[in-house]
Formats: structure tokens, sequence, C-alpha cells
């Protein structure tokens, strides 16, 4: 028995590196929980979100950014705006320039656009404004207390976008199976440069919130379309 | 000169203004044709209309143009004038992008005025369609049947496109009664249906619904009215076994009171009115008084420094009485006093104390019926014993037997009075004076039949005091005798047995309520516990009154005399 002894101990020990090898190798395979962050910023393990549901959150989402961003809107106008610029004309006035490709405004048009590239415009405009947003944080702080609600109405949103952009992104993974390297911000601050006519900061900022109104419209309705997609494709392309 | 100036200015003034006037009206301008407004029902298509405003010459079609210009570009007339009807312009689905900034001119014919300009982006001029399809479906009637909940559903307006997520529409019912002239808005909400809580049977409603797009102010036309009515029904059988089960519950809960209020009377009239409570010796219980626990009693008394506890001495009861004890065989069924009453020698004053369940164990009688009438006969036996013991020479008595239980009767005030009297009493037998006071007569001599002779110690000052205060002295006596327990009483009997023998020594103890057995009682009038003391014979014995019957000869509770009773018993 004693001869065997050491044999017997060597082939333990080739065993036990053996397990630890392979459980190495199919570490990831196997399977661990996903370090997922929650909103305080600590690491909890996520569950798996069926796409029905991410879909549901992300629409939510534009909804409420929708919705805020025209409280938000309406409040500036009420409060900052001369009576005189109110009319629809003057509002017009300030056009938003749209990004790099343009995006086509009819509803046949939109409804002929494939679902990647909904998904890609919708990611494209969020990614745009989170800067701008930014921006216009700082300057509302310029103005008196009186926009205390208008500022923080455009934290929240600059908070939500940033969760749309990542509820996008997993979207994207989801549906289209692509997974997105970098998250490339745009410069978007020149293209309100190229407005000569906004001189006054009163007026740009009011630009800004209206423009971006309209692009969180388009980001909720980009959305719904892409949802009745998912789930009756026959009938939504149907115009 | 002045009267011409002033027709003047006047004249002037009232040309000035005629001209003025004229000027004013003739100087507004006419109102430009304009554009009275825009708006894209589904956001898909949308149309203008404009008026020709004081122009009327431009009212006709074809007067004026439009133009319009998407994103910046170049300007183009419109598609349609037609379509949607006179004044109109109609852009269809191909020219309408949403998002994109619009701008439409209203145009003179020739091209050449711009009398209006309006620049607008689609999604800010959505107005939906009415809603479409109302109909409501009754949810629940009230138990009373007055009123009842209903929901109504509706359908979106068919030309937007809220399937496909194109346009989001909240809604808007508002309801009224028919007669009433407000209508009341309900909750905006996303959701084609809502509940109406709250309407009233036998009332006809009507209700409408209109929408809006999500973060746009402006509503929509209102739909259909619909039309909403309930009758009442009757709802009498409810409510009546409602009121019937109230009924009875309340029936039933008054009758369970009343039992519980007259099987506990007792109880509840304890608890409302408590009695007040009498004044009590601590530490005695009154179950010692009642079975005569003499022993214990003094015991528990021998704390009180007022009261001297006396323990029954036998010995000194010896001195005083000698028993009959041939007698005692054959009476030894009967009660001590008549035990008492067969011993030859009776020099004490008191009766032999036997240790019995009688109760009527102790020859001081602090039984008293009212303090008033004990203060009064205390200071009426105070004087006339202090008015004797001067004159007496006997010598006291050492033994100052003072054997009284006082908690024979109600401790507390009689004790108390047993106490202030237990001093006089003692100085009454120290002095061996025994006056017909209140509460004493003394025994002069037994009669071989067991007969008690009582003659009072001082005969002269009692004949005196006798004849002087007769009546009072009657009273107190009667008081003594009273006041006293069946001690008296006894002493009463005696008395009264003793009187048709004063003479001689006869033991004739015809009538005594406890030699009843023995002596007969025929010969005597039968005699209650007490009767008023007539006179005192010669041989210093009392004559008692026998006639006078107190109404109640039968027993007197517990030694007390009312004052009522007192009265009665009174001549």
């Amino acid at each position: 028995m004693s001869e065997a002894y050491p044999g017997l101990v060597l082939l333990l020990v080739l065993q036990v590196c053996a397990w630890v090898l392979l459980l190495w190798r199919c570490w990831g395979v196997l399977g661990y929980p996903l370090d997922c962050k929650d909103e305080q910023g600590s690491i909890i393990s996520c569950t798996s979100i069926s796409l029905e549901k991410l879909l549901d959150r992300v629409i939510q989402h534009a909804e409420l950014i929708y919705h805020v961003s025209e409280e938000s809107c309406t409040l500036f106008e009420e409060m900052f705006v001369p009576v005189s610029m109110h009319t629809q004309q003057n509002r017009a006035r300030n056009t938003c320039i749209t990004k790099a490709f343009p995006i086509p405004g009819s509803k046949s048009e939109i409804q002929k656009i494939s679902d990647k590239w909904l998904l890609h415009s919708v990611l494209m405009l969020v990614q745009s404004w989170i800067e701008p947003l930014v921006y216009l944080q700082k300057t509302l702080d310029r103005y008196d207390d009186a926009a205390d609600t208008i500022l923080n109405k455009t934290k929240w949103v600059t908070n939500k976008l940033s969760s749309l952009e990542q509820g996008i992104v997993e979207l994207i993974r989801k549906m289209l199976d692509e997974g997105l390297l970098a998250v490339e911000h745009q410069q978007t601050l020149t293209r309100f440069d190229a407005q000569p006519e906004v001189v006054e900061s009163i007026l740009r900022d009011y630009a800004v919130l209206t423009c971006f109104k309209k692009d969180a419209h388009k980001m909720e309705v980009f959305l719904k379309l892409l949802k009745c997609r998912h789930t009756d494709k026959m009938s939504c392309y149907i115009s | 000169m002045a009267t011409r100036l002033v027709f003047l200015s006047l004249v002037c003034g009232a040309v000035s203004v005629s001209v003025g006037e004229h000027l004013t009206t003739s100087e507004v301008p006419p109102k430009r044709p304009y554009f009275v407004d825009c708006r894209s029902p589904e956001q898909e298509t949308f149309s203008c209309w404009w008026s020709a405003g004081d122009y009327q010459n431009l009212t006709g079609p074809g007067a004026l143009s439009v133009f319009f210009q998407k994103n910046r570009d170049v300007w183009r007339e419109c598609p349609d004038y037609s379509t949607a009807g006179e004044n109109h312009c109609y852009f269809n689905s191909t020219y309408t992008s949403i998002w994109i900034p619009y701008c439409v001119q209203l145009r003179s014919q020739i091209q050449d005025i711009v009398y209006h300009q309006m620049c607008f982006t689609v999604d800010e001029i959505v107005v939906p369609d009415p809603p479409v399809g109302l109909n409501w479906t009754l949810l629940n009637i009230s138990q009373t049947g007055q009123h009842f909940d209903i929901l109504i559903q509706w359908e979106p307006p068919p030309s937007a496109d809220v399937k496909k997520g194109w346009i989001s529409l909240v809604y808007e019912p508002q309801y009224r009664a028919i007669n009433m002239s407000d209508w009341k808005p309900l909750e905006v909400e996303r959701a084609c249906y809502q509940s109406v809580y709250g309407l009233k049977t036998g009332m006809e409603y009507e209700i409408r619904v209109r929408c809006k797009q999500a973060a746009s102010e402006k509503f929509s036309e209102f739909s259909e009215h619909l039309y909403v009515y309930i009758p009442k029904v009757p709802t009498k059988e409810t409510l009546f076994p409602f009121t019937m089960i109230l009924i009875f519950g309340a029936v039933g809960v008054i009758i369970v009171l009343m039992l519980i209020i007259f099987s506990q009377q007792q109880r509840l009239m304890v608890y409302f009115l408590p009695p007040v409570p009498v004044p009590k010796i601590m530490g005695i219980d009154p179950e010692l008084l009642k079975k005569g626990k003499l022993d214990e009693l003094n015991s528990i008394l021998s704390g009180h420094h007022t009261f001297k506890p006396e323990l029954y001495n036998d010995d000194l009861w010896v001195e005083f009485i000698e028993l009959d004890i041939d007698d005692q065989d054959g009476r030894s069924h009967h009660s001590d006093t008549h035990k008492l009453l067969g011993s030859e020698n009776l020099n004490g004053n008191c009766l032999n104390i036997k240790d019995d369940d009688s109760g009527r164990a102790s020859c001081y009688e602090p039984e008293l019926p009212d303090s008033d009438m004990l203060d009064r006969s205390q200071a009426e036996a105070r004087e006339e014993k202090a008015s004797l013991l001067d004159s007496e020479g006997r010598a006291a008595h050492s033994s100052t037997t003072d054997p009284s239980p006082p908690g024979r009767s109600h401790p507390g005030a009689t004790a108390e009075g047993a106490s202030r009297s237990h001093p006089q009493i003692q100085s009454q037998l120290s002095s061996q004076s025994w006056v017909n006071l209140d509460f004493y007569a003394q025994v002069s001599n037994i009669t071989p039949a067991g007969g008690v002779l009582l003659s009072p110690g001082q005969q002269s000052k009692i004949e005196k005091t006798a004849e002087a205060h007769s009546s009072p002295k009657t009273q107190k006596c009667q008081l003594a005798m009273t006041t006293d327990s069946a001690y008296t009483s006894e002493m009463d009997a005696k008395n009264i047995s003793a009187t048709p023998s004063l003479n001689g020594n006869e033991p004739k103890v015809t009538v005594s309520p406890y030699t009843v057995s023995e002596a007969p009682a025929s010969s005597v009038p039968p005699v209650s516990d007490y009767t008023t003391v007539q006179a005192v014979d010669s041989q210093q014995s009392l004559l008692l009154n026998p006639s006078t019957l107190p109404t109640k000869g039968t027993p007197m509770p517990a030694g007390y005399l009312t004052p009522e009773q007192l009265n009665s018993i009174m001549p």
C-alpha cells in the first residue's frame, strides 16, 4: 500500500489541475451573472430581459423624455420669450439642423426605412443631444432662479437620455445581433453656430429646447413604429 | 362781438368733428387677406385655409394663391385648392413631411403682393378628429338602487393611425345630466375606455369624448353625444329586512339590558350608591363579635390604651355570685342568667358571663341607641353617682370587672361610649354604689326560687331622686333598660317578677323571658323586655309597671332601640 501512495497522490493532484484548467476555460461559457450597475452605481446581478419588455421600456423612456421636453419648452416660452415671438411663424424660424444623414419626414418614407436604419437613427439622435443638453444646463444656470424648474427638467432629461442610449444599444444588440464597439459622441455645438440670426442667448436656448422637443418626438415615433413591426409585421408595413 | 365769436367757434368745432369722423373712418386700411389656420388631422396630411378680409373682390376662387416652402427650399404653389374646400389648400401625404419647417404664403393672383405668411412644422399643427364609436356598459348598481356605475368606451378617430404608433392620442371624456348646463370633465388618459361612478338612477346623462395629441394643447372637436339612462328600481324590499333587523336588534339589546339591570339590581345599587362605611375598630373582625370570641377580642383590644381589657375572672364572679348547683343540674339547659338566678348569694351586679353564643356576655352594656341619649343618660348618671359616691362608704370593689365585650354590639362609637361609660361603671362598681342609675340595679338578694331582688344602694337618695325626678328617672331607667341588651331585659324581667314579691322573700319568679318553661306565666301578664318603673317601695325595690307594654315585645334588634320605638315605649 505504501508503494502506491505517492502514485495516488500524484494522480489526485493531476486531476485537480485538470479540473481547474477545464473550469477556467469554461468560466465564461458556464456563465456567471453579468455585472450590471443599477442607478446607485452598485454592482448587482442582472437578469436578462426579454425583447418585448426592453422595447416597452425604451418606448416609455422616449415618451417621458418627449413629455418633459415639451413642458420645458412651454415653460421657457412663457417665462423668457417675448410675447411677440410666440407666434408659430416665429417659432418655426428657429430651424434645427439635422445630423449628417437626413431623416425622411414623410410617413411613407419612414415606413420604408428598415429596422436597422430606424434603430441607428434613434441612437444617433440620442447621442447627438447629450452634449447640447449639458451645455444648455450651463447656460440655464446663468438665468435667475426662475429657470430652476427648466434646469431641473433638463437635468432629468439628460439622465434619461443616457439610460435611453443604453437601452437602444441593447436593443441593437438583441434585434440586429450587432455589437457596438464604441459610442460615438458627435460634436453638435457647431450646428447652432450656423444660425447667425440667433444672437441672443434666450432665443438660442429656446431654439435648443424646441429642436430637442422635435427630435424627442422623432425618437418616440420611430420606436413605436419599431414596436409595431416587432409585434405585427404584416400590418405595419402597409401604409 | 363775443357772441359771434362763440358761434363761429361752435360751428368750426362741429365741422371739424364731422370732418374728423370722416377722416378716421377712411384712414382705417381694409383688412388684408390672411391665413386663418393650418391643421393636420392625422400627421400625414395638412391643409391651410384663409380669409379674404375686407377685400371682397378677392373672395372668389383663384383670386388668391398659396405658395409654400418646404425646408427653406423653393417656393411652390399649392398642389390642391379644391379637395379641402373653398379657400383651402390641401397638402397630401406626398407633400407632407413631419418635423420639417414649412412656410406658406398668401399671395395675390398676380403673385406680386404677399398678403400673409405663416411658418410651422406639421407636428405642431396636429389637431385630430373626434373619437368615434361611443358606447357604455353597466358596471353595477348600488344596493340602495340610487346610484350606478358605467364603463364608457370609444374608438380613436379612424383617420389617426394609432395602431402603428404613428400618432399618440389622449382622450378626455365629459358627462352631464341632461338638465344641467355644465359638463363635468373626467381624467385625460391614453386608454380608450373610462369608468364613470356615481350616476343617479332615473336621470338621463349625456357623455362626449374628445382627444388630442399627447404633447399638444389643442383638443379635437367633441364626439357625438352618448345618452345613458337607467330607470329607478323600487327597492323597498331591500330596505325592509334591513330596517327589521335594526328594529329587532335594538329591541333585543334593550331586553338584555333590562334583564341585566333587574338581575343585578342589588349589585348595581351597591355599585352606584355604595353604602356609607360604618366606623369600625381597626383590626377587629365583626365575625368575632358575632361568635362571641371574647378572648380574641380582648387580645385585640389590649392594644388600645383607652380600654382596659378585663379578662373574665371567674374567681371574682364567684365572689359575687354563688350558683345553686342543685338547681343548676335541673336547669342545665337553661340559659346562663337562669343559672345566675339560681344562685343564693348575689352580691355582684353582674350576671355571670358564660361564653356562649347568646351574645349577652357583658354586664356593661355598651350599646347605646344614640350618642345623645348616652350623653344625657351618662350626664345624669354622673350627677347621681357623684352625689351617691360621696355618701358611699363601701369598699371599692377591687374587682372592677369590666368584662364587657365592647365589640358585642356595633363597635366603634359604641365602644367609645362603652369606654366612656366604663370609668363611671367602674367607679360605680368600686363604690358599690348600686344605685338605680342608667344601667344597673343592685341585686340585694336572691330568692331561693331564683328570683333576684333588686335594691338600690342609697335608698333615700334614690327615693328622693325617684320622687323628684320620677319621670326622668323612669325615663332614665327606661333608657338604661332599653339601652341594655338582654341583660337589662333580664333585669327588667326580674324587676317585674320581683315587684310582686318585694315585700317578702317569696321567690316567686313568675315571669321571666328566660324562665318561661318553669314559672307559670299566668300570674303575671306577659311582660316584654322593658317596662317602666313605677316607684320604689319601702324595701328599695323597684316597682315596675307591668301594664305598659311596648308594642313590640318580641326581639329587639340587637339591643338597639330606635328613637321612635323609645318614644312609643315611654309613657
